[in-house]
């Protein structure tokens, strides 16, 4: 005698049939496989309530290590994922290919290479700013990068949960920066080290390398 | 901490990320239990689906980082949860641990509501499950005791409904030789 299941008592058994759809002969093996379903137990399942307790005291004490921390801030700019790399042939061939167009519709001589090309081959890197700053009105970063102005580069609210954030086109090398929540208060970036900027303030460090960002 | 509250999980990794540890309580307590019942069907006991929980929710902390889509914090749990549960399955095959002993605490407790039979297939049908392979029974698991439907376990796992209903079908047919076997 076979075990396996007809294939309609199957369909049966998915849901896509009814015993009633089942062919007459095969009323009682679909009932019979009803019966093994109906025995299953589907109770909720609950976990003790020290796990929160349990999960929460090992977080905090990963938190506080340098590797998680380092690792957040490694890791997070790379959800943006928008390095700008203009290697300097495609620069030169942009150029060319423009004035060997402009030449044959305007049947002037090449068109010289635009000046911004050339500073397009400075190479970028897209850096995300984030920091939670609940009940602020408004958060702006500055530092070296964007010669310490304070309203260049504002961050903007993601969600209602006081977390803020940018994502900026910083040069590669070595910057400092703080945040300026409402206009006044300057905050270093937690997720980041810090030195005195000798004024009583504290800036934070990142390297920006063609790698990507990183703290020192 | 409150599951109750209102921020959104998108906002609470944000907020996790941006030097707020305390806040992640709220994503533990929010999903704590939910899968709960996926793991112990999965691993076969309340303890063992608790330790599975716990090490998901810290390795999910740990790679906080990585979650490229904080509005879908949910389903990238589950996935660390359903690898710690797959992992844990290998390591019994390669210890030899037989799976009725992992079957000793399924979620059967003793009720005083049920009758001894019905508790007695109860019983044989959990050991069965236990030896169907992982795939087969995170399948059944999922679809007969979490309720979901073959498209939202593909949605979930990332297989097709076909190469899920074919898993499904082969564990109807082994349960139905193992249940024989053992009644």
């Amino acid at each position: 005698m076979t075990k396996t299941y007809h294939p309609e008592v199957k369909r049966l058994l998915d849901g896509e049939l009814t015993l009633a759809e089942l062919a007459p002969e095969l009323r009682a093996e679909g009932e019979e496989a009803l019966r093994l379903m109906r025995v299953l137990d589907r109770a909720p399942v609950t976990l003790s309530a020290e796990l929160d307790h349990r999960v929460m005291a090992t977080v905090r004490q990963r938190a506080r290590s340098p590797a998680w921390r380092v690792w957040r801030w490694l890791s997070a700019p790379r959800e943006v994922e928008l390095r700008l790399r203009v290697p300097r042939w495609t620069v030169w061939g942009g150029a060319l290919a423009a004035a060997a167009a402009l030449a044959l519709l305007l049947t002037r001589s090449p068109a010289p290479v635009p000046s911004d090309a050339v500073a397009a081959q400075r190479e970028v890197v897209f850096v995300r700013f984030v920091l939670y700053a609940p009940g602020a009105k408004r958060v702006t970063v500055a530092g070296t990068f964007n010669q310490w102005d304070q309203n260049a580069a504002p961050l903007v609210p993601a969600g209602t949960g006081g977390v803020w954030t940018t994502t900026l086109a910083v040069p590669t090398g070595q910057h400092q920066y703080a945040f300026v929540v409402d206009g006044r208060r300057w905050v270093a970036d937690p997720a980041a080290p810090a030195v005195d900027d000798g004024f009583g303030r504290r800036n934070s460090i990142i390297a920006v390398t063609t790698q990507g960002a990183r703290t020192l | 901490m409150d599951s109750r509250d209102a921020t959104t999980d998108a906002e609470i990794v944000q907020a996790v990320l941006g030097g707020d540890v305390e806040r992640y309580a709220v994503l533990v307590e929010r999903y704590r239990d939910r899968y709960a019942r996926y793991a112990a069907g999965m691993l076969g006991s309340r303890d063992a689906a608790e330790d599975a929980v716990q090490d998901a929710l810290v390795r999910a902390f740990d790679r906080l980082a990585d979650c490229r889509e904080p509005a879908r914090f949910a389903g990238w749990l589950f996935l660390i949860l359903r690898n710690r549960c797959f992992a844990e399955r290998r390591q019994r095959q390669r210890e030899g641990v037989l799976p009725e002993e992992a079957a000793d605490s399924v979620a059967a407790p003793e009720r005083s509501d049920r009758a001894v039979e019905e508790r007695e297939r109860t019983r044989v049908l959990e050991r069965a499950l236990l030896r169907l392979t992982a795939e087969q029974r995170e399948v059944f698991v999922l679809k007969h005791v979490e309720g979901l439907s073959y498209e939202e376990i593909a949605q979930r796992t990332g297989a097709t409904v076909p190469s899920l209903k074919m898993r499904m079908h082969r564990a109807y047919d082994q349960l139905r030789e193992l249940m024989k076997e053992q009644v």
